[in-house]
């Protein structure tokens, strides 16, 4: 349970919602309509999750809900009522323990502002959960709601087969 | 302890009705003032863009879990519109029996848009991707009222929404089984869907065709349906390219007569980007193709076309 004081003082209009975010309980009183990605960054800090477009199209503030990426910008508060939030703050095991398509990120330098990157990871986190051996078409189709405006996607493309091998070798199977 | 955040007063109240019913009498209570939301991904850019304001009031159609889910019925199956796009391109019912629908619904937004997004906002935009494959399907709609339940073809409400729209709620979306549809002749069904956008992918549409029908043994084409729309033209059956291939072979003469129907009938609508007269002769061409493809003599049955 997040148990820091609340620097704000309650809306009016607040209700209290309850989901779990990076693993923990949380319950905030928040304004239903509230967009997640606003939470996120405004309210508790978790800078992590990037804004860009606000319309869906550029994948920036990508978050998984019960594992599936969705659209912070385009999710609010009372969507979340007894769900599973996980951002890129809570994909990792711990600072010495980066999540595989961060390892692969770093090794393979699948950015080049960073910006884009932690959407990308997300979405790329949450396919390899799904289909640890995709497609390279599989791949880009989990990742065509994501934009990068640097790098052409080939380093991105490299970095997610990357994650691929290192998953494979982590089953034993490369 | 509970943290509190948020502007008080700025954002919308959200209502959970308890039935179809409730919501349609707080719709009614409401007006302009209240907007029925499933996904919100359509009415979150509408907010963003100006080119709606961001109500007092969002009734959550998610608190409604009898519009949820796909449901076998005698002849036919019955899609809830509160399915999200991702659970419907994964739904095997629909797979098998509507290949179309999955592949037009499969080509909307991102993956992580289809997780939000459903089929019911899709349908109730009027525009969305979908329709087109919902109109060559003959797809009724279930709509719910404050007392009552009544049925109404799509293509009916597409070409006339009536009267006392706002108070209405979309409860189903009902696809017949094919084989009574197409005449029930022997032969094999031929369909396709084909959107056309500026990008490969991730890209509001230009244009969508779909074209469903019965390759008959004899070679001739039956239960002929062709259907087109894209952007924010409200797509619609092309009844007169229809007549041109129904009972007839496909040949080099009859794909122009029915590309020349096509340019003649349909009706899309011009933005920034593309003019009325491009989209007219794109649609054109889409469906003589679909059309050439489908009839060639070495397709199997159930094949399915990738993208072009």
């Amino acid at each position: 349970m997040i148990e820091r004081t609340n620097p704000l003082p309650a809306a009016a209009d607040a209700a209290v919602i309850s989901f779990t975010l990076n693993g923990e309980p949380v319950r905030l009183a928040v304004p239903p309509a509230r967009r997640l990605i606003d939470v996120l960054r405004h309210d508790l800090l978790l800078t992590g999750t990037k804004i860009g477009c606000e319309i869906g199209r550029c994948g920036a503030c990508m978050v998984l809900v019960d594992g599936r990426p969705v659209n912070a910008c385009l999710t609010m508060m009372y969507q979340l009522e007894g769900r599973r939030v996980t951002t890129i703050e809570g994909l990792a095991g711990g600072a010495e323990a980066l999540h595989a398509v961060q390892r692969a990120f770093l090794e393979e330098g699948g950015f080049q502002c960073g910006y884009c990157t932690p959407g990308m990871i997300v979405s790329a986190a949450a396919l390899l959960a799904e289909r640890p051996d995709p497609t390279d078409d599989e791949i880009v189709e989990a990742l065509s709601g994501n934009l990068c405006r640097c790098t052409g996607y080939g380093g991105i493309l490299r970095a997610v087969r990357r994650a691929v091998a290192i998953g494979r070798e982590a089953d034993g199977t490369g | 302890m509970v943290m509190a955040f948020g502007t008080p007063g700025r954002d919308p109240e959200v209502l959970r009705p308890r039935d179809p019913a409730e919501a349609c009498r707080m719709k009614a209570a409401l007006g302009a003032e209240g907007v029925f939301v499933a996904g919100g991904t359509l009415l979150r850019t509408q907010w963003e863009s100006g080119a709606a304001k961001m109500p007092g009031a969002l009734i959550d159609l998610t608190a409604l879990p009898a519009l949820d889910g796909i449901a076998e019925e005698a002849g036919a199956l019955v899609i809830g519109p509160l399915v999200r796009l991702s659970d419907l391109v994964r739904s095997e019912p629909v797979a098998a029996g509507f290949p179309l629908l999955a592949e037009a619904v499969r080509r909307i937004g991102a993956p992580s848009i289809r997780n939000l997004a459903t089929i019911g906002g899709n349908v109730a935009s009027r525009t969305g991707d979908a329709l087109t494959a919902l109109l060559v399907y003959d797809a009724e709609l279930i709509w719910r009222t404050e007392r009552r339940t009544e049925t109404m073809r799509l293509e009916d409400w597409l070409a006339d929404p009536g009267a006392g729209e706002g108070f209405r709620l979309l409860a189903g979306i009902r696809l017949k089984r094919a084989g009574a549809a197409a005449g029930g002749r022997a032969g094999r069904i031929a369909g396709g869907f084909r959107k056309l956008g500026r990008r490969e992918a991730f890209i509001p549409a230009l244009v969508t065709v779909a074209v469903l029908g019965r390759l008959t043994e004899d070679g001739t084409l039956a239960g002929v349906r062709v259907a087109a729309g894209g952007g924010s033209a409200v797509p619609s059956r092309l009844r007169a390219a229809e007549a041109v291939i129904e009972g007839a072979r496909v040949s080099p003469e009859t794909l122009v007569r029915l590309g020349e129907a096509v340019a003649g009938e349909y009706r899309p609508a011009s933005d920034a980007f593309a003019g009325a007269e491009y989209r007219r002769r794109a649609a054109a061409n889409l469906i003589a193709a679909e059309w050439f493809t489908l009839c060639a003599p070495d397709r199997k049955e159930g094949e399915h076309d990738p993208d072009p």
